[in-house]
């Protein structure tokens, strides 16, 4: 009897003329995403090699490693971020690197091209959580009061139908054409990434099903929402209005209600006040560097080269402790700062997950790589970076560069080699551990099983109630 | 109360005080009781909010009985809902059906939701030419269809579903003279293949015509219930208009 819903509800959906509009719309969408997420890959690669081709082309003819100035490094483009932008094109992608000192990333796509920022794109994201959301609700609002409605659900009751067994069979119709439909048109999209020259490595296709199942497992939600929506109203205009007002305050209001309340309940300092309070300190410091300076001496010697050295050795030791101050003070500053923003995204995402749409677009952002978690791995490679740039440079210089050092050179005048900058560390950044990043959103996954569940229960609960007459 | 029991063994339908008090405080249904026996179809007439349908709807197990009970078969309609309607075929009133399915696959789909599974494409088709549609609609969609054609399609449906009773609510409601003659017909030869059929309707005229028990309801009770054999040769609607008046009469003192 199951199968014979599960039949009926598949012939019924295939062959309505609402069906078809919106798969169609929903399949090119998907096809499209897929099409931009690819061209959108290959412009950043372009643009990431001509950025860092100019990097190099820049320490060419230089003679000493001491004249390098402007080195950079570039965060490079990521596959999946082209399907589930995530905040990769709003965080800054270029960093530039001295031996020492603070580390910040500028340059971020939605900085470059802000056109991009006004609109967004048409990520794969963006179709599961608004489009496909709404398609659930369009095609699942009158599973029952339509039913009701057209008189049908009267004469199936008529028969020994248990209801539990008519609605379950009505889920897993609707569920199971719209997924395989979805499916046909995702796995197109699929085909489409290494024709377009997407590099897709074996972790980034088991990411992107996840991504898919993550999608499905919301989509889910939204249909079984819909169909408890409709078990609770007796006609079909009740359950669209309804579910549409569902709709928005889940999908639009509770995540940025949730980021506004965590925003008054957890403090965090701006960039600006940290940035104030690094400048006075640093002021103060480079004033009292300056009067240090001023006190070398050395009595007695009088070859340049020695005092040259002398001077050198001197000036590194004041820089040295200048930044050793410097740096215990900002680090203090930003790990204040970075603890009390972690508690409030904690508090945020909380909030947030009792909608699927959080829950889904942080499970799909954690599995692409482009969660807030890619500024820190970002920043730390770049941290990372930094050392072996310094230990590179010290053993090129036999100096500490960078730090508002006063770098004074003699017998500049003897002919030198040039650098050969393909000696530099190359950067590299790793994507997380695919094991981590699904351990990162069993929590997310979780609570999207659990509103399928808790949906389908009180559409159950309310099916058995429903007056059927 | 006259004695309108019939020999023909137990009762397929049977209300026993059967009451439905909804919960805005209408009492739908106020103690009814009567028997529909193999071979016979007792017509409920009555007016809007008599409580015809709430009766149906009692059988169905779409709503609870507030006392009393509805069996079918002798199986209670409430405490054992899924035995007792297999043993029931229902048609409504405006039958939609599935408007994206031809008639066939609407057959095909009630059918097999009725328990029957040995039902093949020749059988569905022997029904619908039967209830009268000819053979070039079988294969059109419903969303086609005249309220008459879907009506009887319903009612293959219920024939196809070969239950010993059979619910109608308002069957004869919106067709024109041609089809609800035919139905009468078709009515009749159910009856004669032995079914209990009970139906719910306005048509005095056509309940006369088919019924074997005609009782009149009014306000939830049944205030009148005779055989048509008592009632031949008396005028239905002058005899409806009198209880009619009377019961208002005695209500309204």
């Amino acid at each position: 009897m199951l199968r014979t819903i599960i039949d009926k509800e598949i012939r019924d959906l295939l062959r309505s003329t609402k069906f078809g509009y919106t798969f169609a719309v929903c399949a090119v969408l998907i096809l499209l995403s897929f099409y931009v997420g690819a061209s959108n890959y290959q412009t950043s690669v372009t643009h990431h090699e001509a950025a860092r081709a100019e990097n190099l082309r820049q320490l060419e003819g230089l003679t000493d490693w001491l004249n390098v100035e402007q080195h950079r490094i570039f965060l490079p483009p990521q596959p999946l971020a082209a399907l589930v932008t995530g905040i990769s094109n709003d965080i800054g992608r270029t960093t530039e690197v001295e031996a020492r000192g603070e580390l910040t990333a500028h340059d971020s796509r939605f900085n470059e091209e802000p056109i991009f920022a006004v609109f967004r794109f048409l990520d794969l994201r963006f179709i599961f959580q608004i489009v496909l959301s709404l398609l659930a609700i369009l095609l699942g609002y009158d599973a029952i009061s339509g039913e009701k409605e057209r008189g049908t659900l009267r004469l199936a009751l008529a028969n020994a139908v248990p209801r539990w067994k008519y609605l379950l069979g009505k889920l897993i119709g609707l569920f199971g054409t719209l997924s395989v439909s979805l499916l046909v048109a995702l796995a197109f999209g699929c085909l489409m990434l290494p024709m377009m020259g997407v590099p897709m490595g074996g972790s980034d296709w088991i990411r992107l099903v996840l991504v898919i199942v993550a999608g499905l497992l919301y989509f889910g939600s939204f249909l079984s929402l819909s169909v408890f929506v409709s078990s609770m109203t007796q006609r079909t205009s009740s359950s669209f209005l309804v579910l549409l007002v569902v709709w928005i305050v889940s999908v639009l209001i509770i995540p940025r209600s949730a980021v506004l309340l965590a925003g008054r309940a957890v403090d965090v300092p701006s960039v600006d006040e940290l940035a104030s309070k690094k400048a006075s300190l640093d002021s103060d410091l480079w004033s009292d560097f300056r009067s240090a300076l001023a006190d070398f001496s050395v009595p007695g010697e009088k070859d340049p080269d020695k005092l040259m050295k002398a001077f050198n050795d001197y000036m590194d030791s004041l820089t040295n402790v200048r930044d050793d101050q410097m740096d215990a003070f900002a680090s203090r500053l930003n790990e204040d700062r970075y603890n009390r923003q972690l508690q409030q995204q904690a508090l945020a995402f909380n909030l947030a997950r009792i909608s699927p749409a959080a829950s889904f677009s942080l499970a799909t952002s954690e599995l692409a790589g482009t969660s807030l978690a890619l500024k820190d791995r970002y920043r730390q490679a770049a941290a990372e970076y930094q050392k072996a740039y310094a230990s590179f440079m010290k053993e090129k210089t036999g100096m500490n560069v960078g730090g508002r050092m006063i770098i004074m050179k003699i017998g500049d005048d003897e002919e030198k080699e040039l650098i050969d900058p393909s000696e530099l560390p190359a950067f590299v950044y790793n994507q997380p551990q695919l094991a981590g990043s699904i351990g990162n959103v069993t929590t997310d996954t979780g609570l999207l099983v659990f509103f399928n569940l808790i949906f389908f229960a009180a559409a159950m609960v309310a099916f058995n109630r429903y007056d059927a007459r | 109360m006259i004695n309108t029991e019939s020999n023909n063994g137990q009762p397929r339908l049977q209300a026993v005080d059967l009451s439905k008090r909804y919960e805005d405080g209408v009492l739908a249904l106020d103690s009814v009781n009567f028997s529909v026996y193999p071979g016979q179809v007792f017509a409920m007439l009555g007016g809007n909010g008599a409580g015809k349908t709430t009766a149906i709807n009692l059988f169905l197990n779409l709503i609870e009985p507030t006392s009393g009970e509805a069996f079918i078969q002798g199986i209670s309609a409430h405490r054992e809902p899924l035995k007792a309607k297999a043993n029931v075929a229902f048609v409504s009133e405006n039958v939609m059906l599935y408007p994206n399915f031809t008639a066939m696959q609407n057959l095909e789909f009630f059918v097999r939701l009725g328990g029957k599974t040995e039902c093949g494409t020749d059988d569905l088709r022997a029904v619908l030419r039967r209830v009268g549609l000819p053979d070039e609609v079988h294969h059109k969609r419903l969303k086609g269809y005249s309220k008459g054609m879907r009506q009887k399609c319903g009612i293959a449906i219920a024939i196809l579903k070969d239950a010993p009773a059979i619910l109608l609510d308002e069957p004869t409601s919106g067709l024109d003279p041609k089809a609800g003659f035919d139905f009468i017909r078709l009515l009749e030869s159910l009856r004669d293949e032995g079914k209990a059929i009970l139906m719910s309707t306005h048509d005095i005229f056509r309940a006369r015509e088919v019924a074997d028990v005609v009782a009149i309801m009014n306000n939830g009770r049944i205030i009148m219930q005779e055989n048509a054999s008592t009632l031949s040769g008396k005028d239905l609607e002058q005899v409806y208009m009198q209880y009619m008046a009377g019961h208002n009469l005695e209500t309204a003192v």
